[in-house]
């Protein structure tokens, strides 16, 4: 290769290009995973799965250590911003919480958060509280400091799947199984606003059930909208058989801004994960009920995505890296995968 | 030459057990098998059945049998009962403290996979041939012969194809009436423009046009046409009885879904003298979704099913009602990309209770994993025996038909006998 030729070729490998996300990294485990979280530090990956453990990967090492403590399923996990504590919520509505900074963490505190499943946990802005809900059909936001419940909001009809805060830290926005999502009033205490996103649910007449619910919600950093991700147009869902989607709502007017949906018709299943990406692009993570995946790249003002990358096993959660350039998926294979938004080196 | 057709076969079904303990009134004695007047004591014992299909296959692992942290456990505990050693799912709370009315068998393998093929063989206790449903040999030998209903009543909210109702070769009028919902069958009032009196005299013309036919051929092939203008006849006198609206408090105990509703109709139809109710609570083929679909579908199941168990207790109708609790198969123990579990018919559960059962036991087991019975293996044959031998009737015995005999249940298998009271 002469000089030109190489300075012809030279390429950014830093600058974030999704069209060109590969994988960098994976991690295994023997179970599949359920939902993952990377610590806002960068330095942890941890992600629950199909039994009672946490698996925390340190990211830098790759050593894995295997936290006991639940009694169920961990579904969802959160970080403090230093990443020195983390939050899992479990199916049996258990919140435990841990030092990540020892060899064998214990729980320092857990938490009977619902009855029944505690299916979602987010730490405020602040970091000094802690939103859950579950099937008991509340909301509860917990103060840190001592673990004591500071709210519970009732309102929801049915199982709550999602909660997250808004970036100012003063509301929450919770959503359940039939697409009622309601925006809650910290100061006040109060029921602030309504919102219907019955697009995200079906009733399927054959077997006489529903289906729906937020897999995961997270706020825009500026606040401006947030990102349901889910699913909608329920053909027969216990197949599978329906259409993912992620909907971004406006947070002044609460109205529904825009559905995201696969390029592909024949990608039948749910969306786990969304992301909202600074350089103003939206990603979601799919499982395709063929036990496959993929990962959508999202212009707001475009009806399309500019990419979609197919992935090889489902995706069962995401979450983005604060570089901003990778990206971590839990996977229905039981491998945490990490996934850089550049071009390969 | 004409054979006689007029013979009873309850004199043929009593059960062995019966004989040998004897009746109610302790007046049955060796002379007395097979007369008349033991057919009727055993009909004026007045039992019956009360059938909960969860159709598609409800996960054992979720129900019956869970097994909490183990490789294939699923995000589900299991919770203690009324029953001090029995522990069943977290999803179904209510029958949890019923425990002490209700056994489990925990080790079924009917090697099957295929709904239609699962259910059948549930049914029939049969794998294959065109035998009688459960439900239609109990309308045979235990539907009162002054009963104001059909025998075998099947509440659902939409059809499962049954050939001639699941009666086989005992006749149509032992079929299985569908309801689709607690609304009345169509067309069950007299038409408009036609009053009572001409109604009846409808009726006695087509009954004449019967007797001419039967003359000149066998009185089987009218046996259909004519039951279910029986069958339709006493479902019009009842009429009201779908009429009446549930009150507030049944439906705060019920509830106000489909499933609670159709609980209370069954109550009614028991306590009207129909020998088998069929309820199906449908939505447990959860190929994807499966622990989500059964948090709903057992927890909408689980609070209606133990009001219709507690009200058949506090009118002492328990101890008559065989209760069973069962699905076509169970569902895979391994967990499919989809959160979903798959057909599963190798080693799986159902729960059942009241006439006949010896309560709180537990019969059989899997393996520590769930994937095997460990212990105490048994199929749809054996339950079809323990079934009808729990409401009293020999299932060894045979169908006595216009000279034909053919063993009420399958003579390869025997009934669960540890689990009879």
């Amino acid at each position: 290769m002469t000089p030109e030729n190489s300075d012809q070729t030279a390429v950014d490998i830093n600058a974030i290009d999704p069209t060109q996300t590969h994988q960098v990294a994976e991690f295994k485990h023997e179970i599949a995973l359920t939902t993952l979280r990377v610590d806002p530090t960068d330095r942890f990956a941890a992600a629950g799965a199909e039994d009672l453990d946490v698996q925390l990967w340190d990211l830098e090492s790759g050593e894995r250590r295997t936290l006991k403590g639940h009694k169920s399923w961990v579904r969802s996990i959160d970080f403090s911003a230093d990443g020195n504590r983390m939050f899992t919520a479990c199916w049996g509505g258990v919140v435990n919480v841990w030092d990540t900074s020892q060899a064998k963490p214990k729980p320092l505190q857990t938490i009977h958060a619902h009855q029944g499943s505690a299916r979602f946990v987010r730490v405020s802005p602040d970091g000094e509280q802690l939103a859950t809900c579950g099937n008991d059909l509340l909301v509860k936001v917990w103060d840190l400091a001592d673990g004591k419940l500071m709210h519970e909001f009732s309102g929801h009809t049915r199982h709550v799947y999602g909660v997250d805060f808004h970036p100012q830290g003063k509301h929450l926005v919770s959503q359940d199984l039939v697409g009622g999502i309601n925006v809650w009033d910290l100061e006040s205490g109060k029921h602030k606003q309504r919102i219907d996103a019955s697009v995200m649910t079906g009733y399927d007449n054959k077997f006489a059930a529903d289906m729906g619910g937020a897999r995961d919600l997270q706020f825009k950093p500026d606040g401006s909208q947030w990102a349901s991700a889910g699913i909608t147009k329920v053909t027969n869902s216990f197949a599978g058989v329906q259409d993912p989607i992620i909907v971004l709502f406006d947070w002044e007017t609460g109205q529904e801004v825009k559905q995201l949906q696969s390029a592909d018709d024949n990608v039948k299943g749910i969306a786990w994960g969304v992301r909202y990406h600074p350089d103003n692009f939206i990603i979601g993570a799919i499982a395709d009920k063929s036990g496959k995946g993929e990962l959508w790249f999202y212009k707001p003002n475009e009806e399309k995505a500019f990419h979609t990358m197919k992935l090889s096993s489902a995706a069962r959660g995401l979450d983005l890296f604060s570089d901003n350039r990778r990206l971590a998926v839990a996977h229905a294979d039981g491998h945490l995968r990490l996934y850089r938004m550049t071009a390969q080196s | 030459m004409r054979r006689n057709q007029g013979c009873n076969p309850i004199e043929h079904v009593m059960a062995r057990r019966q004989f040998l303990a004897g009746t109610a009134a302790g007046a049955v004695g060796m002379g007395m098998l097979g007369t008349h007047a033991q057919a009727d004591q055993l009909k004026h014992q007045d039992k019956r059945i009360l059938q909960v299909f969860l159709q598609g296959g409800v996960s054992q692992l979720e129900s019956w049998d869970p097994k909490p942290g183990t490789v294939h456990g699923g995000p589900f505990q299991a919770i203690p009962t009324s029953v001090p050693g029995i522990h069943i799912s977290e999803l179904l709370p209510h029958i949890a403290q019923r425990m002490h009315h209700l056994s489990i068998v925990r080790s079924i393998n009917i090697k099957i996979s295929d709904h239609e093929q699962g259910r059948q063989f549930m049914e029939k206790g049969r794998r294959v041939g065109d035998f009688p449903y459960v439900g239609a040999v109990a309308s045979k030998y235990l539907t009162p012969s002054d009963s104001e209903l059909p025998g075998y009543i099947h509440v659902s909210s939409r059809g499962l194809t049954d050939v001639a109702g699941g009666a086989a070769f005992l006749g149509a009028k032992h079929g299985q009436l569908k309801l689709e919902g607690v609304q009345p069958p169509s067309n069950l009032a007299i038409p408009p423009g036609i009053d009572e009196l001409a109604d009846a005299s409808r009726d006695q013309l087509r009954l004449q046009f019967n007797q001419r036919f039967v003359e000149r051929r066998s009185k089987a092939l009218t046996e259909a046409y004519d039951a279910s203008y029986h069958q339709a006849a006493k479902l019009m006198s009842r009429k009201a009885m779908f009429e009446g609206q549930a009150s507030k408090q049944d439906l705060e105990r019920y509830g106000t879904h489909d499933f609670g509703r159709y609980c209370l109709l069954a109550r009614t139809l028991l306590e009207n003298g129909a020998a088998c109710v069929k309820v199906t609570h449908h939505g447990y083929d959860s190929h994807a979704e499966n622990f989500n679909f059964h948090l709903e579908q057992l927890g909408e199941f689980d609070k209606p099913f133990c009001m219709l168990l507690d009200d058949l207790k506090a009118r002492g109708m328990l101890e008559t009602t065989l209760v069973v609790i069962y699905s076509e198969f169970g569902r895979t123990p391994k967990v499919n990309v989809r959160y979903g579990r798959d057909h599963w018919g190798t080693a799986w559960s159902i729960a059942l209770g009241g006439c006949g059962i010896q309560p709180g036991a537990v019969i059989g087991k899997t393996n520590d994993t769930g994937t095997a019975v460990a212990d105490r293996e048994v199929d749809a044959g054996h339950l079809f025996h323990t079934y009808l031998q729990a409401v009293g009737l020999d299932s060894t015995a045979d169908h006595d038909l216009q000279g034909r005999s053919i063993p009420i249940g399958d003579p390869s298998v025997e009934s669960i006998k540890e689990l009879l009271a």
